[in-house]
C-alpha cells in the first residue's frame, strides 16, 4: 500500500532538529518542549504505522515518484514498525529524563543537545524504514555522526573516547559502504526488495560473499559485537549521562536491525543458514560475546562501565538468538532486543540519575540511592532483575524464548551460553544488591533528596515498561509470530 | 594474480591505498595523521566504484541528438559517480566533525600525540 507515512516519520523529528537551533538561539528555554513536542507526535505516528502495517499490510512510499527499483523506497512492515515504535517511545522517555542532567552539565550546550539527539532519532528511523541499501549507508552515517559529537559534546576524557569511536565508526562504515559495493557490482541494483530477486541467480559467485563479509564486518563494528566492541566501554563510561539512556538503549540497535535485514530478508534464512553459512560462525560468537561480556563486567567498579560491558553481553545474546535459525529463537531475539531497548535506559538513568543527585558513580557508591531515593531505587532493581532474568520481568520472556528456541534447534551449546551468561549477570547485579541494600546504614548521608520530577517520571514509566512488556509478552510475541518472521523459517 | 596486476592494475591500487589507509589510521598515534589515513581509506573506496563505472571510449549519459538514445555500452554507467557524490559529501563531513574533535583536544591537552594524551588523562 502506499502512503506517505514513512516519510513523516522521518520529516518530524527531521525539522524539529533544524527548528531547535533558530528557535533555540532567541530563546533556549524553547528547545525542550519542540523536542519533546516532536517526540510524542512521532510515537504516535509510529504507533499508528505499525498498526496500519499490521492490519492492512506493508506502506511503502516512493520518493519522488521513482518506482522502487529505480528510484528510493521507504517501508514500513512488521519489523521496520516495530523497531520504530521502540525508537520513538524509548528516546521520548530518554529525553524527558534528560531534562534536568543537560541543565547540571551541559548547561551552555542546550541548543547542540536537543537538536543533535534529534537527527540521530531521525537518522535512526531513516535506516529503520529505508528499502535501500545506499540509502541505509548515509542514514548510518548521519547518525554515528550526531552520535559521536554526542559522547564527546561535554569534554574532558569523553572526547578522547568519542574520537576512538568515530574512527572505529568509520571503518566500520567504509566497509559497509564496500561491502554495497561489491553487491551493486554483481547485481546491478541497491533496491533491497529487488536485490532479494536478483541473488538466487548469482548467490555462488565470491563477489557476492566478500560483499556480505564485508557489510556484517561493518555493522558489527557499529553494533559493538564482541570482538569488535574496542569503543563501546569507552563511550558508555564518558558520554554525558544526560545522552547515555539514548545512546545505549537504541543506538547499537539499529545496525543489528540493518544486519538482520540484509540477513534474513535480502539473503533468506536458507542461503544464511547453509549456502553462505555466517549464521554458524555469528552463533559462536554470540555465545562468546554473551559470556565474555558478562564475565568481564564483574570485574567493573564504575556502574556505567559495568553495564557498558553488560552491554557487549547482550548484544551476544540477540546475535545468538537470530543465528539459531528457528521461528521462535528469531522471535525471542527480536523480543529481548525490544527488552534491553527498556532495560538499559533504565539502568543508564538510574545511573544518570545517581551521579546527577549525590555523585554516586562507582557500584559502592550506589548504597547512597536506599533511603530517599525510593524511585530510583525501585528503579534499579526491577530493571536489574530483568537484566538477569527473573520472571515477571521481560528479560526473563526473552531468555526464556531464547532457550526454547535453541533447544528447538538442539543447539546445546547456545543454551549453555545463555544460561551461564545469566549466571554470571546475577553475580555481578546481586553483588551490587548486596553493596545497596545489605551492607549498614552509617555510609548514608541525610540530606540527599529524591531527584527531579522528569526523571522520577521517566524511571517510573520504564520500570512499568519492563513489568508490561513482560506480563504482556504472550501479545507482543503474538505480534512477531504473526508479521515479523521473514519466509523461510 | 599476474592477470590480476596486468589486466586490473585499478584494483590493485584500491587495495593498496584501502589498507595503507586503514594502517595509518589504526598504528599513528598522531591524530591530525590518523585523520589522513581516514580519509585515504574513503577516498579509495570512492576510487573502487568510480572503477565499477570504467567504460573504453564512453561517453556521458545523455541525449546526443533527439532522434536516437545512445545505446547502453556506449556510455558510462552513472549511478556510482552519483553514489559517490553523496560519499564525497558523508566523508567531508565525517573529516569535519574529527577535525573539530581534534581542536577541542588539543586545547586541552596540548598534544596531538595519542600515548601523550592517554598519559595525561590518568
Amino acid at each position: 500500500m502506499t502512503s506517505n507515512l514513512p516519510g513523516f516519520l522521518f520529516a518530524i523529528p527531521f525539522f524539529a532538529a533544524i527548528v531547535i537551533p533558530v528557535v533555540g538561539f532567541t530563546n533556549q528555554k524553547f528547545c525542550r518542549p519542540i523536542a519533546l513536542g516532536a517526540l510524542v507526535f512521532l510515537s504516535i505516528v509510529s504507533v499508528i504505522g505499525l498498526s496500519e502495517a499490521v492490519s492492512h499490510g506493508p506502506l511503502s512510499h516512493e520518493f519522488g515518484g521513482w518506482a522502487p527499483p529505480i528510484g528510493i523506497e521507504w517501508v514500513v512492515d512488521g519489523l521496520s514498525g516495530l523497531l520504530m515504535v521502540a525508537i520513538s517511545i524509548v528516546s521520548l522517555i530518554a529525553l524527558v529524563h534528560a531534562g534536568p542532567l543537560v541543565e547540571k552539565e551541559l548547561s551552555d550546550r542546550v541548543i547542540p543537545f536537543y537538536s543533535l539527539s534529534l537527527l540521530l532519532i531521525a537518522a535512526l528511523g531513516g535506516m529503520v524504514l529505508t528499502g535501500d541499501l545506499f540509502n541505509l549507508f548515509v542514514f548510518l552515517e548521519i547518525g554515528s555522526l550526531a552520535s559521536y559529537v554526542l559522547v564527546g559534546v561535554a569534554g574532558g576524557r569523553s572526547l578522547h573516547s568519542a574520537f576512538r569511536y568515530l574512527i572505529l565508526g568509520t571503518i566500520g562504515a567504509s566497509l559497509y559502504l564496500l561491502g554495497v559495493g561489491y553487491f551493486y557490482a554483481e547485481t546491478g541494483t541497491l533496491n533491497m526488495a529487488d536485490l532479494a530477486q536478483r541473488l538466487p541467480e548469482v548467490i555462488d559467485s565470491r563477489a557476492v560473499l566478500t560483499g556480505l563479509l564485508f557489510i556484517v564486518l561493518g555493522l558489527a563494528i557499529k553494533m559493538g559485537l564482541f570482538p569488535l566492541h574496542g569503543w563501546l566501554p569507552d563511550a558508555y563510561t564518558y558520554a554525558p549521562d544526560s545522552f547515555t539512556p539514548l545512546l545505549t538503549s537504541v543506538v547499537t540497535k539499529v545496525p543489528l536491525y540493518a544486519f538482520v535485514r540484509i540477513a534474513f530478508w535480502i539473503f533468506g534464512m536458507t542461503t544464511v543458514s547453509t549456502q553462505i553459512p555466517i549464521l554458524v560462525v555469528l552463533g559462536w560468537v554470540g555465545a562468546v560475546a554473551a559470556i565474555v561480556g558478562a564475565y568481564l563486567a564483574i570485574w567493573q567498579e564504575n556502574f556505567k562501565r559495568m553495564l557498558a560491558y553488560s552491554s557487549v553481553s547482550s548484544m551476544g545474546l540477540f546475535m545468538l538468538g537470530f543465528s539459531l535459525g528457528t521461528e521462535t529463537g528469531f522471535a525471542g531475539g527480536l523480543f529481548y532486543v525490544l527488552a534491553d531497548t527498556l532495560m538499559k535506559a533504565a539502568l543508564f538513568g538510574v545511573a544518570g540519575a545517581a551521579i546527577y543527585q549525590c555523585g554516586a558513580s562507582t557500584v559502592t557508591d550506589l548504597v547512597r540511592l536506599r533511603r530517599n531515593m525510593p524511585w530510583v531505587s525501585t528503579a534499579l532493581l526491577i530493571s536489574a532483575l530483568s537484566m538477569v532474568g527473573i520472571p515477571p520481568t521481560a528479560g526473563f520472556f526473552g531468555k526464556w524464548h531464547l532457550v526454547v528456541g535453541a533447544l528447538e534447534a538442539e543447539k546445546y551449546f547456545a543454551v549453555t551460553a545463555i544460561l551461564v551468561s545469566s549466571m554470571l549477570t546475577a553475580l555481578y547485579f546481586f553483588r551490587m544488591f548486596q553493596r545497596v541494600w545489605a551492607e549498614p546504614l552509617q555510609l548514608v548521608e541525610p540530606h540527599v533528596l529524591e531527584t527531579p520530577f522528569p526523571i522520577r517520571i521517566s524511571l517510573g514509566v520504564l520500570t512499568f515498561g519492563i513489568m508490561a512488556l513482560g506480563l504482556g509478552s504472550d501479545l507482543v510475541m503474538g505480534l512477531i509470530f504473526e508479521s515479523v518472521i521473514p519466509k523461510g523459517f | 594474480m599476474a592477470d590480476i596486476l596486468l589486466y586490473r592494475p585499478h584494483f590493485v591500487a584500491f587495495i593498496i591505498l584501502f589498507l595503507l589507509g586503514m594502517y595509518i589510521m589504526v598504528v599513528n598515534p598522531n591524530l591530525v595523521k590518523k585523520l589522513i589515513g581516514m580519509y585515504l581509506m574513503q577516498t579509495s573506496i570512492i576510487l573502487f566504484f568510480i572503477i565499477l563505472a570504467v567504460k573504453k571510449d564512453s561517453t556521458i549519459p545523455i541525449l546526443l541528438d533527439s532522434a536516437t538514445a545512445l545505446p547502453p555500452e556506449a556510455y558510462a554507467n552513472p549511478l556510482p559517480h552519483v553514489l559517490m557524490l553523496t560519499a564525497i559529501v558523508v566523508g567531508v563531513s565525517t573529516l569535519g566533525v574529527s577535525l573539530a574533535m581534534v581542536i577541542a583536544l588539543y586545547r586541552q591537552y596540548s598534544t596531538l600525540e595519542e600515548d601523550e594524551i592517554l598519559g595525561k588523562m590518568k
